[in-house]
């Protein structure tokens, strides 16, 4: 069994469950068909408390970028590239990208996502330009 | 649509007015800290800068009978250091202590209202980033995002102002020019800690932290303390200080998708800052163009350029523009931060912005001072809460 990282709810564990298995799920209400992240008890839309986990496609596009030119933490070495990625689904992700794509990336560009080994032990997703 | 002229425009505007201001010796206390001392803790700092604000206002500390404590120390133990058993008290942060002092005034529960706040988060070493920054989970997107390497406040602006900054074609210069004016007013503010000239040169110069914002992008971390006297206003009247009076609130929160950043990095605020601005003109009684100053809860730098566009003093994209060609540093249009904000006097957490808005108020600054000034103008955007406050004289 990997470490995982901190759940700040009982919604995280079936998220990062899925990402252990290389399939990333998301809830979705029945409802109103409208994904949620991060995870949570009910649909900002409909206040349904019903969910179905389902996985996401894997494509985004890009909203923002941050290069840390700092070492903050012992997984990230500098420079490290965060991306914030809106999900085909729907919802805006903060992930990261190998810091060489830096100078290449721009809004809107289309990604995938893939999946890393986090130091700590758990699988990540991560993404790359498509 | 509900008729705002009820609800809003005569609530709370002219009821009360800030009558006493007292601060710590933030650039000797800086000094000191870096030498490895700790002059006090928080309560301490909080306990000189009331002390002062009593002189200030020259009323007895038994003439108190409300207090809002900062974030930064416990309610019950602050008021046992003040001695202060009040008939109504609270904790919040600096606009919204200013916000629940005129609500307390004008329900009838208190009359003269302390507000104090002391933070030694300098010589405690307080985290503002990692994952258990600000104590973890209270506002979710500071800390959610930490296993993918975000881990900072910082950053989160970063992300915001590289997606605006890629919107409309801004440089790094662009965003240079907010460091390099408030530097202009520190440096004519003897209570600013960083007063050393500041050219554009030397700001690009500096290393990125979170690209694209560079070290003078980011505020201070200093040990200080403020504290404020609200009064009532005929009472107000009189005091021994001239009343600075709060002409008008308003606030409007975001709070959809804070955590997935989608006000933030989609609006900027945006609509938040646009119904703000509608009620706190329309309690005060002016518009952008009757604003003095303007002062801006200024973590990092960015918030500048969502507060012009936010508030209307420019058009949607069109802060860059408006600050190269009207100038918001010393001999500017439109001064902005005039004491040199969190990012050159002190991060007081928006607390030193309500003693700078007194100050200019009352008069007689020097060359700090700005002309014929009637009415500042407070903004913050802290997590998606817009909040604004107008005072005038």
């Amino acid at each position: 069994m990997s470490q995982s990282p901190r759940h700040y709810s009982m919604y995280d564990k079936p998220m990062w469950d899925s990402i252990q298995e290389g399939a990333m799920k998301l809830q979705r209400c029945p409802e109103s068909g409208v994904f949620r992240y991060p995870p949570g008890p009910a649909c900002p839309a409909s206040l349904s408390l019903d969910y179905e986990w389902v996985p996401v496609s894997g494509k985004g596009k890009i909203i923002s970028w941050t290069v840390f030119h700092r070492q903050y933490l012992p997984a990230y070495p500098a420079p490290h590239l965060v991306v914030a990625v809106q999900l085909e689904e729907g919802p805006i992700m903060v992930s990261y990208m190998d810091a060489g794509h830096a100078g290449r990336i721009a809004l809107d560009m289309s990604v995938t996502m893939e999946y890393a080994t986090h130091p700590d032990g758990y699988k990540i997703p991560k993404f790359r330009l498509s | 649509m509900q008729d705002k002229s009820d609800t809003i425009d005569k609530g709370t505007s002219n009821i009360s007015g800030i009558v006493g201001v007292g601060h710590t010796d933030w650039v000797q206390d800086y000094k000191r800290v870096r030498n490895g001392e700790k002059p006090f803790d928080s309560y301490g700092y909080a306990t000189l800068a009331f002390n002062r604000a009593l002189l200030d206002a020259g009323i007895s500390r038994d003439e108190v009978d409300g207090l809002i404590v900062g974030p930064t120390t416990a309610y019950e133990r602050m008021g046992e250091i003040l001695n202060i058993d009040p008939r109504w008290g609270g904790q919040a942060d600096a606009v919204q202590a200013v916000f629940q002092a005129v609500m307390a005034i004008k329900s009838g529960f208190a009359e003269v209202v302390a507000l104090v706040y002391g933070n030694d988060q300098r010589s405690a070493a307080i985290q503002y980033g990692g994952p258990e920054a600000m104590g973890g989970g209270s506002f979710l997107s500071y800390v959610y995002h930490s296993p993918w390497g975000l881990t900072s406040q910082g950053a989160l602006y970063a992300l915001m102002f590289q997606r605006y900054k890629s919107m409309w074609g801004l440089t790094d210069r662009d965003l240079g020019e907010v460091s390099v004016g408030q530097r202009q007013w520190a440096a004519l503010n003897p209570n600013a800690i960083m007063r050393k000239p500041l050219t554009l040169d030397d700001y690009l110069a500096a290393n990125y932290i979170a690209e694209p914002l560079r070290l003078n992008d980011y505020c201070l971390i200093n040990d200080g303390g403020v504290a404020l006297i609200i009064m009532e206003a005929s009472r107000a009247k009189r005091c021994k200080q001239k009343p600075v009076m709060i002409r008008g609130l308003g606030r409007s929160d975001l709070n959809h998708h804070a955590t997935s950043l989608g006000p933030r990095l989609m609006d900027f605020y945006r609509p938040a800052q646009m119904n703000t601005a509608e009620q706190v003109y329309q309690a005060a009684g002016v518009g952008p163009e009757d604003i003095d100053a303007l002062l801006v809860y200024d973590s990092f730098s960015p918030h500048i350029f969502f507060a012009l566009e936010g508030f209307g003093f420019c058009e949607e994209g069109g802060a860059a523009k408006f600050i190269a060609d009207k100038g918001i540093g010393v001999g500017g249009q439109m001064p902005v931060n005039t004491s040199g904000g969190h990012l050159s006097e002190s991060y007081m957490q928006g607390w030193n912005h309500q003693i700078e808005a007194v100050r200019q108020l009352r008069g007689g600054l020097g060359d700090r001072q700005v002309s014929d000034c009637r009415h500042v103008q407070y903004v913050s955007d802290v997590a998606g809460k817009a909040m604004s406050i107008i005072y005038g004289n």
